[in-house]
């Protein structure tokens, strides 16, 4: 009798304390986006400081790099070189675009004045866009290949290694 | 297709009808949600009935940005912005389960505060009452033991209350029990030997 008890304790406990051990540390949020090798949502979406509406569609034909990112965002300081020292490498092969998440246009302005900057930053101010692509935090990237899909996400900030693995799965930059 | 020109102004404030109309409203298209979630499959939403629909969807919903609240109770800015977009889903046709799915496909399974019934998940909603039901027959099963079978092995019976002798009994012997009363009067301070009347 008291083994039984025993052996079927075990066999409940046994598994649950597996399932915790294997799951600590993990943060819910950093799985992998279910959208990677999807169509990457389409959007139309005004550019800072005037010029034409950006829309992905139109961009069909080569690799795009969508950074999701805002200036209270301490880490897309640091990637936001990264990305525009490899958009004016890559030049017109691929096209970087940065979306605003959560920020006002005059404050992007004044930290593009000051840091610099080689491609189109859009204003996604509904946020519809944000969530089209399931944005839980910035900074997060999205690499979509020249069919329109989405081929990689990284989510933190990017540096140089990253980008250009992320890049080639995008099927952009030199592999 | 696109224009070549656009005022940067134009998509911030609703643009006046017949204008700017189609700059404007190009300025902020987004995909169509039927590409992902097909038509319409519900009746389209306005006032009072609209407003109860949202509340009720929004709390199906995981506000991305906070720690376990729905999109229904987060002051969140991102959070509303979803509210606000799941009120014009409704408000075009779209049922719950087709706006579930809608940002299901953007921010995964994760996003549905309550796990769909479907695979794996049928363990989240089944376990707990299996659980609790397996409890119960473990329970009544004790419970509903037949009388004379015990549990714990026969030990020796407890003492009785007859068997032991009161505590102002003497014995016959006279000499005797003058000792005994002396010895209570010194071990329990009783007076005389003789116990104080039970008290309550």
């Amino acid at each position: 009798m008291n083994r039984r008890v025993l052996a079927v304790g075990l066999l409940v406990v046994v598994p649950l304390i597996g399932i915790l051990v294997l799951n600590i540390g993990r943060d819910p949020h950093a799985f992998n986006s279910p959208m990677i090798g999807r169509p990457a949502p389409t959007f139309t979406l005004r550019a800072l400081g005037g010029g034409e509406p950006v829309s992905l569609a139109a961009l069909r034909g080569r690799p795009v790099v969508i950074n999701f990112w805002a200036t209270w965002c301490v880490p897309c300081y640091e990637e936001h070189a990264v990305l525009v020292a490899a958009a004016r490498e890559a030049g017109d092969s691929v096209q970087f675009l940065g979306v605003i998440y959560e920020d006002d246009a005059d404050r992007v302005a004044d930290f593009l004045s000051r840091q610099g900057s080689a491609y189109p930053s859009l204003m996604d101010d509904d946020g519809k866009t944000a969530m089209a692509y399931g944005i839980y935090g910035v900074p997060e990237t999205f690499f979509v290949d020249a069919q329109g899909r989405i081929a990689a996400k990284y989510t933190g900030p990017l540096h140089r290694e990253a980008l250009a693995e992320n890049l080639v799965l995008a099927g952009g930059g030199k592999s | 297709m696109l224009l070549t020109v656009s005022a940067p102004a134009a998509a911030q404030a609703p643009a006046p009808a017949g204008q700017t109309g189609f700059e404007a409203a190009d300025a902020a298209a987004q995909e169509d949600p039927r590409e992902v979630v097909g038509a319409p499959k519900g009746a389209a939403l306005a006032g009072p009935a609209l407003e109860a629909r949202t509340e009720e969807v929004a709390a199906l919903l995981r506000c991305p940005v906070c720690q376990g609240l729905s999109i229904a109770d987060s002051p969140a800015s991102m959070a509303t912005k979803m509210k606000a977009r799941v009120r014009e889903l409704l408000a075009a046709g779209y049922d719950e389960e087709q706006i579930l799915a809608y940002f299901e496909r953007s921010y995964g399974e994760f996003v549905r505060l309550e796990p769909p019934r479907r695979g794996i998940n049928w363990l989240v909603w089944l376990a707990p009452p299996m659980a609790l039901l397996g409890g119960l027959v473990l329970v009544s099963r004790v419970f509903m033991r037949p009388k004379g079978v015990s549990v714990a092995p026969p030990g020796p019976p407890a003492p009785s209350a007859d068997s032991l002798p009161s505590r102002d009994a003497l014995p016959d012997d006279p000499a005797l029990a003058r000792n005994v009363l002396r010895i209570r009067e010194q071990a329990y301070g009783w007076p005389g030997g003789v116990p104080p009347a039970e008290t309550p």
